[in-house]
Protein backbone atom coordinates (compact mmCIF):
# COMPACT_ATOMS: atom_id res chain seq x y z
CA UNK A 1 0.00 0.00 0.00
CA UNK A 2 1.33 3.15 -1.10
CA UNK A 3 2.32 6.05 2.01
CA UNK A 4 -0.53 8.50 0.10
CA UNK A 5 -3.43 6.43 1.34
CA UNK A 6 -2.53 6.73 5.14
CA UNK A 7 -1.79 10.65 4.21
CA UNK A 8 -5.03 13.56 4.02
CA UNK A 9 -5.14 16.12 1.61
CA UNK A 10 -5.82 19.97 2.77
CA UNK A 11 -9.15 19.88 2.91
CA UNK A 12 -9.06 16.50 5.65
CA UNK A 13 -8.23 16.79 9.25
CA UNK A 14 -7.41 13.03 9.12
CA UNK A 15 -7.52 10.31 7.01
CA UNK A 16 -10.45 8.89 8.70
CA UNK A 17 -12.45 12.20 7.70
CA UNK A 18 -11.24 11.74 4.49
CA UNK A 19 -12.99 8.39 4.60
CA UNK A 20 -16.40 9.39 6.18
CA UNK A 21 -16.66 12.47 3.50
CA UNK A 22 -16.12 9.59 0.92
CA UNK A 23 -18.34 7.16 2.32
CA UNK A 24 -21.42 10.43 3.06
CA UNK A 25 -20.48 11.41 -0.38
CA UNK A 26 -21.90 8.12 -1.69
CA UNK A 27 -25.05 8.71 0.26
CA UNK A 28 -25.58 11.51 -0.66
CA UNK A 29 -25.40 10.12 -4.19
CA UNK A 30 -27.87 7.55 -3.43
CA UNK A 31 -30.21 9.54 -2.31
CA UNK A 32 -30.38 10.82 -5.33
CA UNK A 33 -30.94 7.93 -7.05
CA UNK A 34 -33.72 6.89 -4.85
CA UNK A 35 -35.51 9.88 -6.26
CA UNK A 36 -34.95 8.82 -10.20
CA UNK A 37 -35.94 5.39 -9.45
CA UNK A 38 -38.80 6.96 -7.34
CA UNK A 39 -40.24 8.82 -10.35
CA UNK A 40 -40.08 5.34 -11.87
CA UNK A 41 -42.51 4.09 -8.58
CA UNK A 42 -44.34 6.75 -9.65
CA UNK A 43 -45.09 5.75 -12.90
CA UNK A 44 -46.42 2.25 -11.95
CA UNK A 45 -48.64 3.45 -9.73
CA UNK A 46 -50.15 5.57 -11.67
CA UNK A 47 -50.36 3.84 -15.10
CA UNK A 48 -51.62 0.34 -12.85
CA UNK A 49 -53.92 2.69 -11.39
CA UNK A 50 -55.81 3.73 -14.14
CA UNK A 51 -55.17 0.26 -16.15
CA UNK A 52 -55.70 -2.33 -13.72
CA UNK A 53 -56.83 -4.93 -15.80
CA UNK A 54 -54.39 -4.73 -18.64
CA UNK A 55 -51.72 -4.06 -16.28
CA UNK A 56 -52.12 -7.26 -14.69
CA UNK A 57 -52.88 -8.99 -17.75
CA UNK A 58 -49.00 -7.96 -18.92
CA UNK A 59 -47.70 -8.87 -15.83
CA UNK A 60 -49.06 -12.50 -15.92
CA UNK A 61 -46.61 -12.60 -19.31
CA UNK A 62 -43.77 -12.25 -17.46
CA UNK A 63 -41.46 -14.81 -16.40
CA UNK A 64 -41.66 -15.35 -12.69
CA UNK A 65 -38.99 -18.32 -12.30
CA UNK A 66 -36.10 -16.20 -13.85
CA UNK A 67 -37.50 -12.65 -12.11
CA UNK A 68 -37.19 -14.69 -8.84
CA UNK A 69 -33.63 -17.11 -9.19
CA UNK A 70 -32.42 -13.17 -10.29
CA UNK A 71 -33.64 -12.11 -7.07
CA UNK A 72 -31.82 -15.00 -4.92
CA UNK A 73 -28.57 -14.06 -7.04
CA UNK A 74 -28.56 -10.28 -6.09
CA UNK A 75 -29.71 -10.97 -2.38
CA UNK A 76 -26.47 -13.43 -2.68
CA UNK A 77 -24.08 -11.19 -4.35
CA UNK A 78 -24.52 -8.98 -1.69
CA UNK A 79 -23.91 -10.81 0.74
CA UNK A 80 -20.55 -12.27 -0.83
CA UNK A 81 -19.77 -8.56 -1.08
CA UNK A 82 -20.13 -7.65 2.58
CA UNK A 83 -18.19 -10.85 3.38
CA UNK A 84 -15.75 -9.27 1.49
CA UNK A 85 -15.86 -6.02 3.21
CA UNK A 86 -15.43 -7.89 6.69
CA UNK A 87 -12.70 -9.81 5.23
CA UNK A 88 -10.76 -6.52 4.31
CA UNK A 89 -11.88 -5.19 7.57
CA UNK A 90 -9.75 -7.78 8.89
CA UNK A 91 -6.90 -7.26 6.54
CA UNK A 92 -7.38 -10.21 4.40
CA UNK A 93 -6.58 -9.26 0.88
CA UNK A 94 -7.45 -12.43 -0.72
CA UNK A 95 -10.58 -13.21 0.46
CA UNK A 96 -11.76 -10.00 -0.18
CA UNK A 97 -10.73 -10.88 -3.58
CA UNK A 98 -12.23 -14.11 -3.74
CA UNK A 99 -15.85 -12.52 -2.85
CA UNK A 100 -15.48 -9.73 -5.21
CA UNK A 101 -14.92 -12.34 -8.08
CA UNK A 102 -17.66 -14.34 -7.23
CA UNK A 103 -20.18 -10.84 -6.65
CA UNK A 104 -19.16 -9.81 -10.31
CA UNK A 105 -19.58 -13.16 -11.67
CA UNK A 106 -23.23 -13.22 -9.77
CA UNK A 107 -24.02 -9.69 -11.65
CA UNK A 108 -22.99 -11.36 -14.88
CA UNK A 109 -25.32 -14.29 -14.46
CA UNK A 110 -28.04 -11.96 -13.26
CA UNK A 111 -27.57 -9.92 -16.59
CA UNK A 112 -27.37 -13.09 -18.58
CA UNK A 113 -30.81 -14.55 -17.28
CA UNK A 114 -32.08 -11.21 -17.84
CA UNK A 115 -31.14 -9.68 -20.91
CA UNK A 116 -29.76 -13.04 -22.46
CA UNK A 117 -32.81 -15.13 -21.48
CA UNK A 118 -35.53 -13.24 -20.13
CA UNK A 119 -35.67 -9.87 -23.08
CA UNK A 120 -35.15 -12.70 -25.63
CA UNK A 121 -37.88 -14.17 -24.90
CA UNK A 122 -39.84 -11.63 -24.52
CA UNK A 123 -39.17 -10.12 -28.13
CA UNK A 124 -39.96 -13.34 -29.46
CA UNK A 125 -43.14 -13.47 -27.77
CA UNK A 126 -43.88 -10.03 -29.26
CA UNK A 127 -44.45 -8.74 -26.01
CA UNK A 128 -42.30 -5.60 -26.47
CA UNK A 129 -44.76 -2.95 -27.38
CA UNK A 130 -44.33 -2.45 -31.10
CA UNK A 131 -46.67 -3.24 -33.79
CA UNK A 132 -47.42 -6.70 -33.30
CA UNK A 133 -48.15 -6.72 -29.55
CA UNK A 134 -49.12 -9.74 -28.50
CA UNK A 135 -51.79 -8.44 -26.24
CA UNK A 136 -54.99 -7.12 -27.86
CA UNK A 137 -58.74 -6.07 -27.34
CA UNK A 138 -59.19 -4.23 -24.27
CA UNK A 139 -56.56 -5.11 -21.90
CA UNK A 140 -54.02 -4.17 -24.50
CA UNK A 141 -53.94 -0.50 -23.84
CA UNK A 142 -52.61 -1.44 -20.16
CA UNK A 143 -50.64 -4.59 -20.92
CA UNK A 144 -48.56 -2.13 -23.59
CA UNK A 145 -48.55 0.68 -20.64
CA UNK A 146 -46.78 -2.55 -18.40
CA UNK A 147 -44.27 -3.42 -21.13
CA UNK A 148 -42.92 0.26 -21.33
CA UNK A 149 -42.76 0.10 -17.31
CA UNK A 150 -41.03 -3.13 -17.69
CA UNK A 151 -38.75 -2.75 -20.70
CA UNK A 152 -37.65 0.74 -18.71
CA UNK A 153 -37.31 0.05 -15.77
CA UNK A 154 -34.84 -3.40 -16.35
CA UNK A 155 -32.86 -1.26 -18.59
CA UNK A 156 -31.79 1.68 -16.63
CA UNK A 157 -31.57 -1.51 -13.75
CA UNK A 158 -29.46 -3.20 -16.08
CA UNK A 159 -27.17 -0.53 -16.79
CA UNK A 160 -26.88 0.53 -12.85
CA UNK A 161 -25.68 -3.25 -12.60
CA UNK A 162 -23.20 -2.63 -15.53
CA UNK A 163 -21.87 0.49 -13.45
CA UNK A 164 -21.60 -1.80 -10.88
CA UNK A 165 -19.95 -4.60 -12.51
CA UNK A 166 -16.97 -1.97 -13.59
CA UNK A 167 -16.83 -0.75 -10.14
CA UNK A 168 -16.17 -4.54 -8.21
CA UNK A 169 -13.66 -4.94 -11.12
CA UNK A 170 -12.03 -2.10 -10.34
CA UNK A 171 -11.87 -3.16 -7.11
CA UNK A 172 -10.26 -6.49 -8.04
CA UNK A 173 -7.80 -5.03 -9.86
CA UNK A 174 -6.95 -2.47 -6.53
CA UNK A 175 -6.78 -5.19 -4.20
CA UNK A 176 -4.42 -7.12 -7.06
CA UNK A 177 -1.92 -4.28 -6.61
CA UNK A 178 -2.20 -4.47 -3.24
CA UNK A 179 -3.61 -0.76 -2.42
CA UNK A 180 -5.91 -1.86 0.25
CA UNK A 181 -5.14 -3.28 3.92
CA UNK A 182 -7.20 -3.16 7.54
CA UNK A 183 -6.25 0.79 7.05
CA UNK A 184 -7.35 1.58 4.00
CA UNK A 185 -10.06 0.30 2.05
CA UNK A 186 -12.79 2.72 2.12
CA UNK A 187 -13.13 2.77 -2.09
CA UNK A 188 -14.52 -1.21 -1.04
CA UNK A 189 -17.29 0.20 1.71
CA UNK A 190 -17.98 2.88 -1.20
CA UNK A 191 -18.51 0.72 -3.62
CA UNK A 192 -20.01 -1.95 -1.62
CA UNK A 193 -23.06 0.20 -0.55
CA UNK A 194 -23.52 1.07 -4.34
CA UNK A 195 -23.54 -2.47 -4.84
CA UNK A 196 -26.10 -2.92 -1.99
CA UNK A 197 -28.31 -0.17 -3.44
CA UNK A 198 -28.61 -1.71 -6.62
CA UNK A 199 -29.43 -4.96 -4.87
CA UNK A 200 -32.25 -2.85 -3.25
CA UNK A 201 -34.09 -1.19 -6.53
CA UNK A 202 -34.11 -4.62 -7.74
CA UNK A 203 -36.12 -5.90 -4.46
CA UNK A 204 -38.51 -2.98 -5.27
CA UNK A 205 -38.64 -3.82 -8.74
CA UNK A 206 -39.68 -7.71 -8.69
CA UNK A 207 -42.88 -7.59 -7.06
CA UNK A 208 -43.89 -4.41 -9.48
CA UNK A 209 -43.26 -6.61 -12.35
CA UNK A 210 -43.60 -10.03 -11.32
CA UNK A 211 -45.86 -10.47 -8.09
CA UNK A 212 -48.57 -7.76 -7.94
CA UNK A 213 -50.42 -8.44 -11.37
CA UNK A 214 -49.60 -12.05 -10.99
CA UNK A 215 -52.65 -13.63 -9.01
CA UNK A 216 -55.31 -11.27 -9.85
CA UNK B 1 -25.65 -14.96 6.85
CA UNK B 2 -28.98 -14.00 8.82
CA UNK B 3 -29.37 -11.14 7.19
CA UNK B 4 -29.06 -13.29 3.84
CA UNK B 5 -31.37 -16.14 6.04
CA UNK B 6 -34.05 -13.47 6.78
CA UNK B 7 -33.95 -12.25 3.13
CA UNK B 8 -34.71 -15.06 1.40
CA UNK B 9 -37.65 -16.15 4.16
CA UNK B 10 -38.94 -12.93 3.18
CA UNK B 11 -38.53 -13.43 -0.56
CA UNK B 12 -40.64 -16.89 -0.40
CA UNK B 13 -43.56 -15.18 1.83
CA UNK B 14 -43.44 -12.36 -0.97
CA UNK B 15 -43.46 -15.28 -3.79
CA UNK B 16 -46.45 -17.22 -1.35
CA UNK B 17 -48.44 -13.66 -0.74
CA UNK B 18 -48.53 -12.90 -4.37
CA UNK B 19 -50.93 -16.23 -5.06
CA UNK B 20 -53.58 -14.98 -2.92
CA UNK B 21 -56.70 -14.09 -4.14
CA UNK B 22 -56.58 -10.78 -3.06
CA UNK B 23 -58.89 -7.53 -4.91
CA UNK B 24 -56.98 -6.13 -7.37
CA UNK B 25 -56.93 -3.17 -5.64
CA UNK B 26 -55.05 -4.63 -2.52
CA UNK B 27 -52.61 -6.30 -4.60
CA UNK B 28 -49.92 -3.62 -3.80
CA UNK B 29 -49.85 -5.23 -0.17
CA UNK B 30 -47.59 -8.30 -1.51
CA UNK B 31 -44.57 -5.32 -2.02
CA UNK B 32 -45.03 -4.91 2.30
CA UNK B 33 -42.14 -8.12 2.62
CA UNK B 34 -40.26 -5.81 -0.15
CA UNK B 35 -40.41 -3.32 2.13
CA UNK B 36 -38.45 -4.99 4.89
CA UNK B 37 -36.17 -6.42 2.65
CA UNK B 38 -35.03 -3.05 1.66
CA UNK B 39 -34.80 -2.19 5.34
CA UNK B 40 -32.52 -5.64 6.11
CA UNK B 41 -30.39 -4.58 3.57
CA UNK B 42 -29.48 -1.40 4.53
CA UNK B 43 -29.09 -2.55 8.15
CA UNK B 44 -27.23 -5.74 7.46
CA UNK B 45 -25.38 -5.07 4.40
CA UNK B 46 -25.42 -0.98 3.91
CA UNK B 47 -25.00 -0.41 7.83
CA UNK B 48 -26.77 2.61 7.80
CA UNK B 49 -25.76 3.16 11.95
CA UNK B 50 -22.41 2.31 11.79
CA UNK B 51 -21.80 5.40 9.31
CA UNK B 52 -20.95 9.02 10.18
CA UNK B 53 -24.34 10.88 11.48
CA UNK B 54 -24.58 12.45 8.02
CA UNK B 55 -25.31 9.26 6.48
CA UNK B 56 -28.52 8.68 8.20
CA UNK B 57 -29.40 12.59 7.43
CA UNK B 58 -28.99 11.51 3.73
CA UNK B 59 -30.93 8.52 4.29
CA UNK B 60 -33.72 9.93 5.99
CA UNK B 61 -33.84 13.05 3.47
CA UNK B 62 -33.92 10.35 0.64
CA UNK B 63 -36.79 8.40 2.07
CA UNK B 64 -38.73 12.18 3.15
CA UNK B 65 -38.30 13.45 -0.54
CA UNK B 66 -39.26 9.75 -1.81
CA UNK B 67 -42.59 10.18 0.13
CA UNK B 68 -43.24 13.69 -1.04
CA UNK B 69 -43.00 12.35 -4.65
CA UNK B 70 -44.96 9.49 -4.31
CA UNK B 71 -47.64 10.96 -1.77
CA UNK B 72 -48.15 14.00 -3.81
CA UNK B 73 -48.11 11.97 -7.10
CA UNK B 74 -50.84 9.73 -5.97
CA UNK B 75 -53.34 12.31 -4.69
CA UNK B 76 -54.69 12.59 -8.05
CA UNK B 77 -54.82 9.01 -9.09
CA UNK B 78 -56.35 8.06 -5.73
CA UNK B 79 -58.88 10.66 -4.88
CA UNK B 80 -60.37 11.62 -8.76
CA UNK B 81 -63.49 10.67 -9.47
CA UNK B 82 -64.71 10.04 -13.18
CA UNK B 83 -68.20 10.44 -14.25
CA UNK B 84 -69.83 8.68 -17.15
CA UNK B 85 -71.02 10.78 -19.78
CA UNK B 86 -73.85 10.42 -22.53
CA UNK B 87 -72.54 9.95 -25.89
CA UNK B 88 -75.28 12.65 -27.14
CA UNK B 89 -73.77 15.21 -24.59
CA UNK B 90 -70.27 14.51 -26.15
CA UNK B 91 -70.00 17.11 -29.17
Amino acid sequence: MSEAHLTNEFQYSSAGHRAETAISGMWLFLATEVLFFGALLLSWIYCRHWNQAGFDAGARQTQLAIGTINTVILVTSSLVYSTGLAFMEAGNTHRLIQCCAIAWGLGVAFLILKFGIEWHRDFAEHLFPGQDFAISGSLGGGARLFFVFYFVSTALHGLHMIVGLILVGWIILRARRGEFSFIYFTPVVVVGLYWSFVDIVWILLYPLIYLVGRGS
Amino acid sequence: MVAWGLLLVLLAAEFGASFLPLARSARPCVLIPAVFMVVVVGTAFMQVKLGPTVVRLFAVAALLWLSILLGLGSLDPMTRTNYSVRAENLR
